[in-house]
């Protein structure tokens, strides 16, 4: 009997059984368990195991609840409950909808098609024309922490892991993860930092180790907003006591700051150019945002702000090198 | 589930634990329909249900095996009623989903948006993640520059028209204005991205939103090639092989954040801690403007034109700043 077949067997049996099977009942009742030994049924089992929970089959261990059998107190089931997809009731509309998301995805397009299919179980199998594909999504998803994470923020489980912040020592962290956000290209996980005692973001691609599960669970703040606890621009995100700058946008560019930078007061000049007052905290980020325009922005004050950026400029400066 | 064979293992099994499912749901369903909607070829189907067959409960007779039939191309499967509803989705499924969808919602005058919008908030609720934020536990934020320009490039990628764009060009340092045919609006580090043939250099660019300063819908027709693949632009970057290539070396605080940022192609380590880089150059004004955000960071840079290139632009700058 192939491996597949012993694995649909088991989902099968574990599935609709109406106690938990011990080992020693798998070995017996199951087909495909037909190792020499106990030694070699467990090791098969434990691999079987592995595999369907990896793929998202709850297999849970229970208690036997039967006595006098000392060498194999476990047994095992599959929860109808915790496997079966609820229903969902998807209109044809959303189900098209779905679909054109799931074609979208660029980058963990084997996840999305294989969510989409169990979501469209209902949906008959008319002939379905694929559409032109107008958009791709580059969300990064494929990035192997994500799904250890989100698991947590659904089922609540507080996590544990090391964290390399960009300037400073790798230090271990419990979190209680509320939601993950996409930002500037980056996943973030958003949550309660539980010896700090308060909300913070952890970039996911700084996350050093593996993620560990800790005991108990967690309420998230009503109305809670994740997005909301991340800076805007990264020259507002920083180390320093945030201070306003005022930056001025040459006639030329005037139209990408009144297309897009949403907060601060701005001035127009006589000139045609425009003055902007944006609240930094990291004086080194704005220094490297300014210079991302060119000669098409100025730093207008603080004064400290524009000798920084000569002196990080004073190196390329003719006669210095 | 880490060696090939697991992997394709895994993912027959994933396909036969919804492919059950659906067959028992829609009794004489045919092969090719089965085989359109999972993307598998019809042999591979047979198999699939072949193996099915051998499959079932304890006890395996007749009374425990899983039915199947196979009567002119339609198929019946019966006896596999705890079969009959697929497994849940895994996190990073409805992730894939989710995170995909979302951007796609806030696409203004997207005729689906509200579809979606209703879709993935039941699939949110599924998940046990209805609360105030009504969004599943995921934020996607995308820089989209104008929405009234993104409106008119959906327009004109719906009608397939031609479209007239003023562009600031990080490449140049300059304005410019072009035409260009629309084939995609692409997502991709945190920001929108028109994908497009361009009149002007004759080749095929990728656009950032935010730098479009106009956009001007034109009566001409814009066919999209037949080949079209969305997908090569995962990353946001094409990287031609016939781009300039620079190199450059780097402290170890710039190395500790710049491979996520930047596409580099070549890396090597220095034995005093720096390291070596290589990387595409996507014009002179665009290098030199990534030399001088490094800083003193960076050293030793190939070819040495884009350092005289940094040095009168930070002449420039600094003067602006006298």
């Amino acid at each position: 009997m192939r491996r597949i077949e012993r694995l649909i067997n088991l989902i099968a049996a574990l599935l609709n059984a109406e106690r938990p099977m011990t080992a020693q009942e798998i070995r017996e009742r199951i087909a495909g368990y037909d190792q020499a030994n106990f030694e070699a049924f467990r090791r098969a089992f434990e691999r079987d195991k592995e595999a369907l929970r990896s793929m998202g089959v709850p297999l849970e261990m229970r208690p036997s609840g039967r006595d006098g059998i000392l060498d194999q107190p476990d047994a095992y089931i599959i929860p109808k409950e915790r496997y079966y997809l609820p229903q969902i009731d998807l209109e044809p509309d959303e189900v098209a909808a779905l679909r054109l998301a799931s074609d979208a995805v660029l980058g963990g397009a084997e996840n999305a098609a294989a969510g989409f299919a169990k979501l469209s179980v209902d949906s008959a199998p008319a002939s379905w024309t694929r559409p032109r594909v107008m958009w791709g999504a580059d969300v990064a998803v494929e990035q192997p922490m994500l799904g250890p994470l989100y698991s947590a923020v659904l089922d609540r489980t507080p996590v544990t892991f090391e964290y390399q912040p960009a300037d400073g020592n790798k230090r271990k962290r419990e979190l209680e993860p509320y939601g993950l956000v996409h930002k500037r290209g980056n996943w973030y996980v958003v949550g309660r930092d539980v010896d700090r005692d308060d909300v913070r973001a952890f970039r996911v691609s700084r996350i050093a180790s593996g993620i560990s599960l800790s005991d108990g669970t967690f309420d998230v703040p009503d109305g809670f907003d994740a997005a909301s606890h991340l800076g805007g621009e990264p020259y507002e995100v920083g180390p320093g006591a945030p201070t306003t700058a005022v930056v001025r946008f040459a006639p030329v560019l005037r139209w990408w700051a009144e297309q897009n930078l949403r907060s601060g007061t701005s001035r127009g000049l006589h000139d045609g150019s425009l003055e902007v007052e944006i609240p930094v905290a990291n004086l080194d980020a704005l220094i490297s945002w300014v210079i991302g325009f060119g000669t098409g922005i100025e730093i207008v004050a603080p004064e400290e702000a524009r000798r920084a950026l000569v002196e990080h400029l004073a190196p390329f400066l003719a006669g210095s090198r | 589930m880490n060696e090939p064979s697991e992997g394709r293992l895994g993912r027959r099994l994933r396909r036969i634990l919804v492919l059950l499912p659906y067959a028992i749901k829609h009794p004489g369903v045919t092969i090719e329909e089965l085989s359109n909607k999972f993307g598998v070829k019809a042999e591979d189907l047979l198999d699939d249900l072949d193996l099915v067959f051998m499959c079932g409960l304890p006890g395996y007779g007749p009374g425990d095996l899983i039915d199947v039939s196979i009567d002119e191309d339609r198929v019946y499967i019966t006896m596999a009623d705890y079969f009959s509803a697929p497994l849940r989705l895994t996190p990073a499924e409805a992730l894939a989903i989710y995170a995909a969808g979302a951007p796609l919602v806030d696409l203004p005058d997207m005729k689906d948006a509200d579809a979606l919008r209703r879709a993935l908030g039941k699939l949110g609720k599924a998940l046990g993640m209805d609360g105030a934020s009504g969004t599943a536990g995921i934020d996607v934020e995308l820089e989209r520059g104008s929405v009234e320009h993104l409106e008119k490039l959906q327009a004109a990628l719906g009608m397939g028209h031609r479209v007239h764009i003023e562009y600031r060009s990080a490449t140049r340092g300059a304005m410019s204005e072009r035409d260009v045919d629309p084939w995609a609006l692409i997502a991709a580090l945190g920001r929108w991205y028109l994908v497009a043939h361009d009149h002007l250099s004759g080749e095929e660019r990728m656009f950032r939103l935010d730098r479009i300063k106009d956009v001007m819908v034109l009566d001409q027709a814009a066919p999209v090639p037949e080949d079209f693949d969305p997908a090569r632009y995962k990353g946001g970057f094409r990287g031609g092989d016939e781009e300039p290539v620079m190199s450059m070396e780097i402290s170890p605080e710039v190395a500790r954040w710049f491979s996520e940022y930047y596409p580099i192609r070549v890396a090597e380590d220095l034995s005093d801690g720096w390291s070596r880089v290589e990387l595409t150059a996507s014009g002179e004004v665009w290098a030199a403007t990534l030399l001088l955000q490094l800083g003193t960071g960076v050293r030793n840079v190939e070819p040495k034109q884009l350092m005289e290139a940094a040095g009168d632009l930070a002449n420039s700058i600094a003067a602006n700043h006298a």
